[in-house]
């Protein structure tokens, strides 16, 4: 089995090396960043171009690989044919750009505007998608729990169980590949007796799906109770204090990052929302 | 000093069938103690009363003198390290180190002391040079030495193993039995209770106990029980290699005498 989306690249670039909490805290500026809306297409073009800019330079310090990139974006087929559908259908008051078609008898008229605005929104979840990417490949997820966990430490004032959370998805984390190993080997074992997961009708495959959830269920169910007692027999409390092994330390370079992107979110909110800046790029058939 | 001491248990876990009855014993500090018996003696059932992960028992179980009851147990978990059959569900942490670091964590052992016990203890084990490896890149018996490098980190006075050994291939059964012995010779105090099916492995032992339908069934030296060849293969079990050779030449009318208790000794014997 194998996950491309989101997948932990071992690879020791400054990227990989910036301090978890400040890598989520940074990527979720550049996030909302993304969907600032601009009046004018000019800026939007102008900034919408800028942040690709900046994503290149931050998949190539990833070494994210192209393959991979396009592997997360194959399942935005699906949104293209619903973004074009949903603008067609949606008149266009003030057009910029001439009329691409137009079917006289429904008094239905489409201006280019649709397809650059489906093309804008398009655009706009790639880079969000590759954003994310950006941050899931150059983390381990352990850290990003970390990450998270701290995040949610002051929440403990109010009862938040910030330490559990965080201690049942670093273990599911753990655990993903031994469940998939119990996958495959039910799967295996359920075959050469007969059933089929990939041939037959699909009524039939998802009848035979049962006899692979519920020994899955069972054997994982097996797995959490041995586990709730090794860990327990290994002294651990989940309300009880512990000392940690890995702590975060905070380093410079973690520090420009962050107020790299803060500084980047600063500035695109001052342009998108002082109208002065929003309307700083405009063309010709913009200036009404 | 008697590390534990198990007087008249029994216990039934639906009421009707006894799991374990009417057993007792005592091991002292330092020993290295065996408990064999085949499937559904009630050696896991003995393994869960001990760890305190079973309630509902009639008599009484004492472990360092303090009698166990869920005030006791949290208490008693400091000074006993339990490792499990199932090598995949005892591994918590995500790398080898944060694995070892997990009981350091519970026991609230400062962070900058932590890094030098795990280096130590993962040097112990054999696997310094996988600390950062994840649990999925190791064999079985990788994760069971990890298994023992976390619980020795936490410096125990006794040391369960509940047939750690079971799900390994003979090269990882090797490694762990090695592993046992020298840990005994690092440490002479450290008190050791093996519940296993292996017979070779409870050899080894200072002391074995037979477990037969919850019962008590032999109990010595193992070279006292395994004399036993005939009533152990009764309740299906074998006995190890070196008994049934001695078992074998007695038959032949050689005499060997008591207190040989490995083949080297027994080669040295009978070029004699």
């Amino acid at each position: 089995m194998k996950f491309s989306l989101g997948r932990y690249v071992p690879y020791d670039s400054l990227i990989h090396r910036i301090d978890p909490r400040a890598k989520l805290l940074a990527i979720l500026f550049l996030m909302i960043c993304i969907f600032f809306p601009y009046q004018s297409w000019a800026m939007t073009f102008a900034v919408d171009g800028a942040i690709f800019l900046l994503l290149v330079v931050l998949l190539y310090m990833t070494r994210t690989k192209i393959v991979d990139i396009l592997r997360s974006l194959k399942s935005l087929w699906f949104m293209i044919i619903f973004l074009l559908l949903i603008y067609c259908l949606i008149p266009t008051t003030e057009p910029t750009f001439p009329l691409a078609f137009e079917v006289a008898a429904w008094n239905w008229r489409v201006y280019w505007d649709s397809f650059l605005q489906a093309a804008k929104i398009l655009l706009r979840l790639m880079m969000m998608i590759e954003l994310t990417m950006v941050l899931t490949s150059s983390t381990k997820p352990l850290d990003l729990t970390f990450a998270l966990e701290w995040y949610m430490t002051p929440l403990k004032v109010i009862h938040f169980p910030a330490h559990e959370i965080a201690m049942i998805i670093s273990i599911a984390i753990r655990f993903i590949p031994t469940l998939l190993e119990d996958t495959s080997r039910i799967m295996k074992s359920q075959e050469s007796r007969g059933v089929s997961f990939s041939h037959g009708r699909i009524s039939k495959r998802v009848v035979s799906l049962t006899s692979l959830i519920i020994p899955l269920f069972v054997s994982a169910f097996m797995r959490s109770d041995e586990l709730a007692n090794a860990m327990e027999c290994r002294g651990y409390d989940p309300r009880g204090n512990r000392t940690r092994y890995r702590l975060l330390k905070a380093k410079w370079y973690d520090w420009v990052f962050l107020l790299f992107c803060a500084a980047v979110f600063g500035v695109l909110l001052w342009f998108s929302i002082d109208p002065r800046f929003n309307a700083l790029l405009l063309f010709p058939a913009e200036v009404h | 000093m008697k590390i534990i001491s198990v007087n008249n248990l029994s216990f039934s876990y639906d009421g009707e069938h006894p799991a374990i009855k009417d057993v007792s014993f005592d091991v002292e500090e330092g020993s290295y103690v065996a408990i064999i018996g085949h499937n559904g003696s009630g050696k896991s059932t003995l393994a869960k009363i001990l760890m305190g992960l079973l309630n509902g028992y009639e008599g009484e179980v004492k472990l360092f003198d303090t009698v166990l009851s869920n005030q006791s147990i949290t208490a008693l978990r400091k000074r006993i390290g339990i490792v499990f059959q199932n090598p995949d569900n005892q591994f918590v942490g995500s790398t080898v180190a944060d694995d070892i670091a997990f009981g350091l964590e519970n026991h609230e052992v400062p962070h900058e002391e932590m890094e030098g016990i795990i280096h130590q203890y993962a040097s112990e084990v054999g696997m310094i040079d996988f600390l950062d490896h994840e649990p999925e890149s190791l064999s079985g018996g990788q994760k069971q030495r990890v298994a023992i490098a976390g619980v020795l980190a936490m410096k125990p006075d006794l040391v369960i193993f509940d047939e750690a050994t079971a799900m390994l291939d003979p090269k990882g059964k090797r490694e762990i039995a090695d592993i046992i012995l020298k840990m005994k010779q690092e440490n002479p105090k450290l008190t050791i209770l093996s519940i296993t099916h292996d017979v070779e492995e409870a050899n080894r032992a200072d002391e074995v106990l037979v477990l037969n339908d919850g019962q008590l069934f032999l109990s010595g030296k193992p070279s006292e029980v395994f004399a036993h060849g005939k009533e152990l293969r009764e309740i299906q079990l074998d006995s190890p290699f070196l008994a049934m050779l001695i078992e074998a030449l007695k038959k032949q009318g050689i005499d060997v005498p008591q207190g040989i208790n490995d083949v080297e000794k027994l080669e040295e014997y009978l070029c004699r």
